[in-house]
C-alpha cells in the first residue's frame, strides 16, 4: 500500500513534467496541425538559458538565495525558450503554410537535430552534462512513510497553478477566444477579423514559456543538463498529448499525469517492469486510440483533413 | 537578325580556344609540384582512430582522440621512426555498430593505414574487428571489455581468439566485476545487494560477472533491474528497491545514467546505500554532475591511478601542455598507451619499405603482440588472446567529488 | 536555337549589349583568376600557389566560365541560369578564400587571383541582372531521331556517375565543398535552360530504353572503384535502405499515411534473416535457403504489418503516426529484451557470408579485369532487390489501387463516399511497405553479418521518413536520390566530425524551406502545389487525380 502510494507520487511528479510539455505540443497542433517535434529542443535550450543566468550573470551572493536565483533563473529561462521559439515559428514554419504536410514535419526534425548540435557544439562545455543547481532545498518530506522531495512539491504545484491559469486564459480573455476560434476553422476566424499570424505566434509563445519552466524543473529534480534532456521527454510528452486527444488542453494533462503513473506502476509491479515500462505506455495509449479514437478527451468536431 | 550578327562580328570566336588552352594546361599541370612545400620525410603512414565523437559519447571519445593525437606528435617530433611522417586518421562511430562498420571500411580501404586505435564500444568493435582483419589492419581498443571479442562466444568453456588483428589494453568484464564483487563482499561487508543495468552488451557484461561472483563469495542479490539508457527519471526503479533494504546498489552502464540514478537514490528517494560501478563511470563529469549525493559511490578502473605511475605523470602534464579544449577522459590514457604500441612496433615491420603494404600489416600485427613498455596506465603487453597482460584494477570512491583511489589489485577468479 | 519573339526585338537587344559586355569582361576575369594563384603558401588542397593550372576549386570556377556562352545565346531561362552559375562561382571562391585565410592565418594569405575571381563573378551577376527578363519557356519538346535520344540518355546517365565517381574521388573537404556548390549551381542552371525537363522528356519516350542503360549505369559503380571497398560498401548499404524508403513511400507517399516506426519492419525482416542464416549465435537452428528467408522476411514483416494496421485504421493520419511510433519502440525494446530469441542487447552476429555453389559472395572477385570486393556481390544482389521494388511501386502507382490510395490521401471521407474500400487499402499499404523492407532487412542481415535493437531506433525511421520527402513524396527516383543523399552527404561530411549533424540538420530545414515538394516532386503533387499559382496549366494533361472509377 506504502509502496503503491509512493509510485503514485513518483508517478504524478513525471506525469506533471510530461503535462507540461505535452501543453505545447497540443496548442501548435491545435492551430496548425503541426507535430512539433522540437518542442522538446526548446525545453533543452530554457533549460540552458536559466543555467547561464545563474552561472555566469548571478554573482555568488545572489545565486545562493533562493528568492532571487529561482525566479531569475525561470524568467530568463522563459525567455530564452520563446525567443528561440519564435526564431523558429518565423523562420522555419511560416514559409512553409501552404508546403506539404510533411515538410513542416521534416523542418521541424531539422530543426530539432539543429539546436541540439548548436548546444553541443558551442555551450561552454555543452558535450557533457552540466550541473545543474537545486535552486531550493534539497530535503525531503515524509508522509506516513511515503517520501516526497521538495522539488517534487514544487514541480507538481507549479505546474498545476500553470496548467490553470492557461485554462483561463484560453476560456476567458479576448485572445484566448481568438485561440480557440483559430483552432476550430482558421479560414472563417480570419473573415471575422482575427490577425492569424499573431494568433500562430502567440501560441508558440504561450507553448515555450512553459517548456522554459519545464526545462528548469527538469534540472532542479534531476541535478544535471545535458543536450539531449529534450528529445526523449518531448516524445513522451507527444504521446501524452495524442492519449488524451491532440489538439484539447484538458487532454495534455490528464494524458501527461496518465502517461507518468502508468510508467510509475508498470516498473514497480510488472517483472523487469523498468525496461518494459515503455511498452506498457504505448500499449495503454493503443488502446485508448482503438477505444476512443480522438484520445481521452478527443474533440468532438469531425475530423479535419 | 541581331543575334546572327553578334556571331558574325567574332567577338565570341576566342571563346572556344580561351575554354581548351586551360584545360590543356590542367591537364598538364598536375605533375607540377608547388615550391615551399615542407616534404622532409616522404613516406606515410596512417593510425586510425574509430571512436565516439559525436552523440551522447563525444566526450570519451574525444579524448580518446586526442590522446592518440598527442602520440602521434611527440613519435613525430622526435623521429621515432626515421625517414616516416606518422599521420592520424580519425573516424567518428557515433556509438553505433553500423556507422563504425563504414568507418572501418574507409580506413581499411586507405593503403597508409597500418593500425587503428579503437573502438570504445564493444558492440561496434564486434562489427569493426573483422573488416579490419580482412585487410590485416591491427586494433588496439582502448576501452572494450566485453570477454567474447578476444575470446569468442564460448569464452567460459572453449576460449577461441576469433582475430588476431585484435588487441585491447582494457581489462575483461568478468575481471572487472570480479574485482567489485570482492570488494563489495569483503571490504565493504556488503551482504545484500541490488544490481541495476542499462541492457547494453558492457553493462549487462559487467553487471553479470558481478553477480556471479558476488553470490559465489556468499553475498545475496535481492534483485535485477534493468534501466533504458536515455532515461533521466529513475525514481520509480529505485522506489520499488528501496524496500529491500540494500547494502549496496551496483551498476552495470555508464556515467551519464549512473550520476542520475546516484543523485535520485541519494537525494529524493531517501536511499543510503552507495553505488558501485565499473570504469564506464570512473569520469569526472560523475562527482560533479550527481553532486552531494555522489559522495561515498564506488567504481573500479583498469589499471593502476595514473596518478601513481611515473610515466602518467609526464601523459598528463604533455596533455596539458599541447592545450587540447577537452579533457582526455577516462580513456586518455589508455588511447595513449594503445597508440605508442602501434608506433613502437613500427620500425620493425615499415624496415626499409617505402609504402604500407599487406606484409608490412601482417608484420606489424606480429610486432605488436611482442609489446613490452611501460605506459601511462602501467605495463603494456599482450597475451596469446590479445588480452592485456596488465590485470591490475583499482577500486576508486568519490570524496570531495573526485574518484580518489583506495585499494589497487589483481582478481584470482 | 529558338528565335526571339518578333515584337519585342530592338528593346530586347538593347539591354542585353550591356549585359554582354559586363559578362564577357567578368568571365574573362574569372578565366584569368581561377588560372592564377589563390594563396600565397603552399600546403593548401589543390596546388594553389600554382599559376596557368586550375587546381583544386578553381577548376569549377573554370569550368563555370563556359556559361559566358550565354551571353550570346537568347534561350529561355539564360539570365537564371547565369545567375546561378555566377553565384556558385562567388560561392567557391568565398568558401575556399575563408579556407585559405584560416589556414594561412589572415586575409592577407589569399593571392589576388581569389580577389579577381571574385570581381569576375560580381561582373558577371550585375551583367545577368542588366540582361532582359527571360521568355516564359514552353516545356513542349520536338522529338530528336530516336538514335540521338539515345545517346543523350547514355550520356546523361554516364555523366551522372561520372559526376558521383567524381565526387566520392575528393576528400579535403573545402574541395568537396566547393564541389558540391558546383554540382548545385550547374544543376540550377541547366534546370533553368530546361535541359532536365527535356531529359525528364526523353527517358520517358524511351521509358525501356532509359530502364536498362539506367540498370547497366548502376551495375557499373563498382567497376569504377578499382577494387576499393569503402564507396562500394556504402552504396551496398544504400541499396538497401532504398528498398526500404521506395516501401515506405508506398505507405506515406501513396496512401498517405505516416509511419514513424517503420524502421520496425526491417528491424523484422533482418532479425528473420539472421534467425534462418545459420548464423553462429542462432538461437533457431533451422537453415533455409537464402530466397525463402528473404520471402519469409517480408511475410512475417508483413504479418507484423497486418497487425499494427488492424487496429489503427480508424484513427486520422497524425494519430496514426504516434502509433507507429509507438510500435516502433515496442519493437526495439521487446528485442532488447526477449533474450532467449534475441539475444538481446547483444544481438546476432556471425551471420555468414551467402553462398551459390562454390560462389562466396563475401569474396573478392576479378570481373573484366576489375577486382570487385565482397561488397560488390551483396551490392548487386540489391539492385535486384530494388529493381523489384520499383517494379511493385510503379505497377501499383499505375493501377486501380494506387488512384483510390491517392484518393485516400486527399480525402478519405470523400474517398469512402465514392465507393473505395479505405479498410482493405490502407491495410494493404501497411502490408506492401512491411513487405518491401522487410525483404531489405534479410538482405542487411547478411551485409552487416549482425542484427543489434540500436540499428532500429527511432532515429532510423525518422531518416527514412526524411529521405522519401527529401527526395519527393510518391515517386521512385525521389525515393533513390533521397536515401542515396542521406547516405553519402553524411559521410562525405565525415571530414567535419564534430559540426556534421548540424550541417545535417541546417540541410532539412533549407531544404523544406526552398524545395517542400522535394528533389523529384510527383507530377500529381507537383499540379497540387501549382493550383496556388494563378498562372498554373492544371489539369491541362494526364487525368486529374480522384477516386477509381
Amino acid at each position: 500500500m506504502r509502496q503503491l502510494a509512493q509510485q503514485l507520487v513518483n508517478g504524478t511528479v513525471l506525469g506533471a513534467t510530461y503535462a507540461l510539455i505535452a501543453l505545447g505540443y497540443t496548442m501548435v497542433y491545435g492551430i496548425i496541425q503541426l507535430i512539433n517535434f522540437a518542442h522538446g529542443e526548446i525545453v533543452m535550450v530554457g533549460a540552458f538559458g536559466g543555467l547561464t543566468v545563474f552561472r555566469y550573470w548571478l554573482p555568488d551572493s545572489l545565486a545562493s538565495t533562493p528568492w532571487v536565483a529561482l525566479p531569475a533563473v525561470l524568467v530568463v529561462a522563459i525567455a530564452v525558450a520563446i525567443t528561440a521559439a519564435v526564431l523558429m515559428e518565423r523562420l522555419a514554419y511560416r514559409p512553409l503554410r501552404n508546403a506539404p504536410r510533411l515538410a513542416p514535419l521534416i523542418t521541424a526534425i531539422g530543426v530539432s537535430i539543429f539546436l541540439q548540435e548548436v548546444v553541443r557544439l558551442f555551450y561552454p562545455g555543452g558535450k557533457r552534462q552540466q550541473p545543474f543547481p537545486s535552486l531550493i532545498s534539497t530535503g525531503t518530506l515524509d508522509v506516513g512513510g511515503v517520501t516526497v522531495a521538495w522539488v517534487s512539491v514544487f514541480v507538481v504545484v507549479t505546474a498545476i497553478a500553470l496548467m490553470v491559469a492557461l485554462q483561463l486564459f484560453v476560456k476567458a480573455t479576448r485572445m484566448g477566444k481568438a485561440m480557440r476560434a483559430t483552432s476550430q476553422d482558421p479560414e472563417t476566424a480570419r473573415l471575422m477579423g482575427i490577425d492569424i499570424d499573431r494568433v500562430i505566434v502567440l501560441t508558440f509563445v504561450i507553448g515555450a514559456a512553459l517548456a522554459g519552466v519545464a526545462g528548469v524543473m527538469q534540472g532542479m529534480r534531476f541535478g544535471q543538463i545535458d543536450f539531449r534532456i529534450g528529445f526523449l521527454v518531448g516524445l513522451k510528452a507527444f504521446t501524452a498529448a495524442v492519449l488524451g486527444g491532440i489538439g484539447n488542453i484538458a487532454g495534455a494533462v490528464v494524458g501527461g499525469f496518465l502517461l507518468g503513473i502508468v510508467e510509475a506502476l508498470a516498473t514497480q509491479y510488472v517483472p523487469h517492469g523498468s525496461s518494459w515500462k515503455d511498452v506498457w505506455a504505448f500499449i495503454v495509449l493503443i488502446v485508448v486510440l482503438v477505444l476512443r479514437p480522438g484520445g481521452l478527451l478527443g474533440e468532438r468536431v469531425a475530423a479535419r483533413s | 537578325m541581331r543575334l546572327a550578327r553578334v556571331r558574325r562580328t567574332g567577338r565570341g570566336r576566342w571563346l572556344v580556344p580561351a575554354m581548351v588552352v586551360p584545360l590543356l594546361a590542367a591537364a598538364c599541370g598536375g605533375s607540377k609540384s608547388e615550391s615551399g612545400a615542407g616534404q622532409a620525410p616522404s613516406k606515410t603512414v596512417k593510425i586510425g582512430v574509430i571512436a565516439p565523437l559525436s552523440g551522447d559519447l563525444t566526450a570519451v571519445g574525444t579524448g580518446i582522440r586526442n590522446s592518440v593525437d598527442l602520440a602521434v606528435k611527440q613519435a613525430n617530433t622526435s623521429n621515432k621512426v626515421p625517414g616516416w611522417k606518422i599521420e592520424l586518421a580519425a573516424e567518428d562511430d557515433a556509438g553505433k555498430p553500423d556507422v563504425g562498420a563504414q568507418a572501418a571500411s574507409k580506413l581499411s580501404s586507405d593503403p597508409a593505414v597500418i593500425g587503428v586505435v579503437g573502438t570504445y564500444n564493444s558492440s561496434v568493435a564486434l562489427q569493426v574487428a573483422p573488416i579490419l582483419d580482412k585487410t590485416n589492419i591491427v586494433e588496439i581498443s582502448p576501452a572494450n571489455t566485453n570477454d567474447t571479442l578476444t575470446r569468442g562466444e564460448n569464452f567460459k568453456t572453449s576460449p577461441v581468439r576469433p582475430h588476431k588483428n585484435y588487441f585491447r589494453v582494457a581489462t575483461l568484464d568478468s575481471l572487472q566485476g570480479g574485482f567489485a564483487a570482492d570488494y563489495a563482499f569483503n571490504d565493504m561487508s556488503a551482504k545484500n545487494v541490488v544490481v541495476i543495468h542499462d541492457k547494453k552488451a558492457y553493462g549487462q557484461g559487467l553487471a553479470d560477472s558481478f553477480k556471479a561472483q558476488f553470490e559465489k563469495d556468499g553475498g545475496k542479490v535481492a534483485t535485477t533491474e534493468t534501466i533504458n539508457p536515455g532515461d533521466k527519471d529513475f525514481s520509480a526503479v529505485l522506489s520499488k528497491i528501496k524496500p529491500l533494504n540494500p547494502d549496496m546498489i551496483f551498476y552495470g552502464g555508464e556515467y551519464p545514467e549512473a550520476s542520475l540514478i546516484s543523485n535520485q537514490a541519494h537525494g529524493p528517494q531517501g536511499i543510503k546505500a552507495p553505488l558501485m560501478g565499473g570504469d564506464g563511470i570512473v569520469d569526472p563529469t560523475y562527482g560533479k554532475t550527481a553532486g552531494p549525493a555522489a559522495e561515498g559511490d564506488f567504481g573500479t578502473s583498469v589499471g593502476a591511478p595514473p596518478e601513481q605511475v611515473g610515466s602518467a605523470k609526464s601523459f598528463i602534464a604533455d596533455y596539458k601542455a599541447a592545450g587540447y579544449p577537452d579533457p582526455f577522459s577516462a580513456y586518455g590514457a589508455l588511447a595513449y598507451d594503445a597508440a605508442n604500441a602501434i608506433i613502437n612496433a613500427l620500425p620493425a615491420s615499415l624496415g626499409s619499405a617505402t609504402r604500407v603494404n599487406d606484409t608490412i600489416r601482417q608484420a606489424e600485427i606480429n610486432a605488436v603482440q611482442q609489446t613490452n613498455f611501460s605506459g601511462a596506465s602501467g605495463a603494456v603487453g599482450f597475451d596469446n588472446f590479445g588480452d592485456t597482460v596488465t590485470k591490475t584494477l583499482t577500486m576508486y570512491k568519490v570524496e570531495g567529488g573526485n574518484f580518489t583511489p583506495i585499494k589497487t589489485g589483481e582478481f584470482k577468479g | 536555337m529558338t528565335e526571339p519573339g518578333p515584337g519585342d526585338v530592338p528593346e530586347r537587344q538593347r539591354g542585353s549589349r550591356k549585359a554582354k559586355s559586363l559578362m564577357v569582361a567578368g568571365a574573362g576575369a574569372v578565366l584569368v583568376g581561377s588560372l592564377s594563384p589563390w594563396a600565397t603558401f603552399a600546403g593548401f588542397p589543390g596546388k594553389m600557389t600554382l599559376a596557368g593550372f586550375p587546381g583544386g576549386a578553381r577548376l569549377f570556377c573554370l569550368l563555370a566560365t563556359v556559361g559566358v556562352v550565354l551571353a550570346f545565346v537568347d534561350v529561355a531561362g539564360r539570365r537564371k541560369a547565369t545567375l546561378a552559375a555566377a553565384a556558385g562561382v562567388l560561392a567557391v571562391t568565398v568558401i575556399n578564400g575563408v579556407a585559405i585565410a584560416k589556414q594561412g592565418g589572415g586575409p592577407a594569405t589569399v593571392a589576388w587571383g581569389a580577389w579577381l575571381t571574385v570581381a569576375g563573378a560580381g561582373l558577371v551577376i550585375a551583367g545577368a541582372i542588366v540582361l532582359p527578363l527571360d521568355r516564359e519557356r514552353t516545356d513542349e519538346w520536338r522529338a530528336l531521331p530516336p538514335a540521338l535520344e539515345v545517346t543523350a540518355i547514355s550520356a546523361s546517365l554516364a555523366g551522372l556517375l561520372a559526376t558521383v565517381v567524381w565526387g566520392l574521388g575528393i576528400n579535403e573537404s573545402s574541395r568537396f565543398v566547393s564541389f558540391l556548390t558546383f554540382v548545385a549551381a550547374a544543376s540550377v542552371a541547366l534546370h533553368h535552360l530546361g535541359v532536365f525537363s527535356w531529359l525528364a522528356t526523353i527517358w520517358g519516350r524511351h521509358s525501356r530504353v532509359t530502364v536498362v542503360l539506367a540498370s547497366a549505369t548502376a551495375a557499373a559503380f563498382p567497376f569504377t572503384q578499382h577494387g576499393n571497398a569503402y564507396w562500394v560498401r556504402v552504396f551496398a548499404s544504400i541499396g538497401v535502405f532504398t528498398a526500404a524508403a521506395i516501401g515506405l513511400n508506398v505507405v506515406v507517399g501513396l496512401a498517405g499515411l505516416l509511419d514513424l516506426g517503420y524502421v520496425a519492419f526491417f528491424g523484422v525482416g533482418a532479425y528473420v534473416g539472421a534467425l534462418f542464416a545459420n548464423a553462429s549465435l542462432t538461437t533457431v537452428h533451422i537453415h533455409l535457403p537464402f530466397l525463402a528467408v528473404v520471402f519469409l522476411g517480408g511475410a512475417v514483416a508483413s504479418v507484423f504489418g497486418l497487425v499494427i494496421g488492424t487496429p489503427t485504421l480508424r484513427l486520422r493520419g497524425d494519430y496514426l503516426a504516434i502509433v507507429t511510433l509507438g510500435f516502433g519502440e515496442i519493437f526495439r525494446i521487446t528485442a532488447n529484451n526477449l533474450d532467449g530469441l534475441t539475444r538481446g542487447p547483444n544481438g546476432i552476429s556471425g551471420i555468414p557470408d551467402l553462398h551459390a555453389g562454390t560462389f562466396n559472395f563475401g569474396d573478392t572477385h576479378h570481373l573484366l579485369g576489375v577486382a570487385l570486393p565482397g561488397f560488390a556481390n551483396y551490392y548487386f544482389v540489391e539492385l535486384v532487390l530494388v529493381g523489384a521494388a520499383i517494379v511493385v511501386f510503379t505497377r501499383l502507382n499505375d493501377s486501380r489501387i494506387g488512384r483510390a490510395w491517392v484518393a485516400i490521401r486527399e480525402d478519405e471521407v470523400a474517398a469512402a463516399a465514392s465507393g473505395v474500400d479505405t479498410v482493405r487499402l490502407k491495410l494493404l499499404a501497411f502490408a506492401i511497405g512491411a513487405f518491401l523492407a522487410g525483404t531489405a532487412g534479410t538482405v542487411n542481415a547478411h551485409v552487416t553479418t549482425q542484427v543489434s535493437p540500436d540499428s532500429y531506433t527511432f532515429a532510423e525511421s525518422i531518416l527514412l521518413v526524411a529521405a522519401v520527402v527529401l527526395g519527393g513524396m510518391g515517386t521512385v527516383p525521389g525515393a533513390l536520390l533521397g536515401s542515396a543523399a542521406l547516405f553519402v552527404i553524411p559521410e562525405k561530411l565525415r571530414s567535419f566530425q564534430d559540426k556534421r549533424l548540424l550541417l545535417f540538420g541546417a540541410a532539412l530545414i533549407l531544404m523544406m524551406r526552398f524545395r517542400p515538394e522535394g528533389m523529384v516532386p510527383s507530377r500529381r503533387r507537383q499540379r497540387e502545389l501549382r493550383e496556388w499559382a494563378p498562372r498554373g496549366r492544371a489539369g491541362a494533361t494526364g487525368a486529374p487525380p480522384g477516386p477509381a472509377p
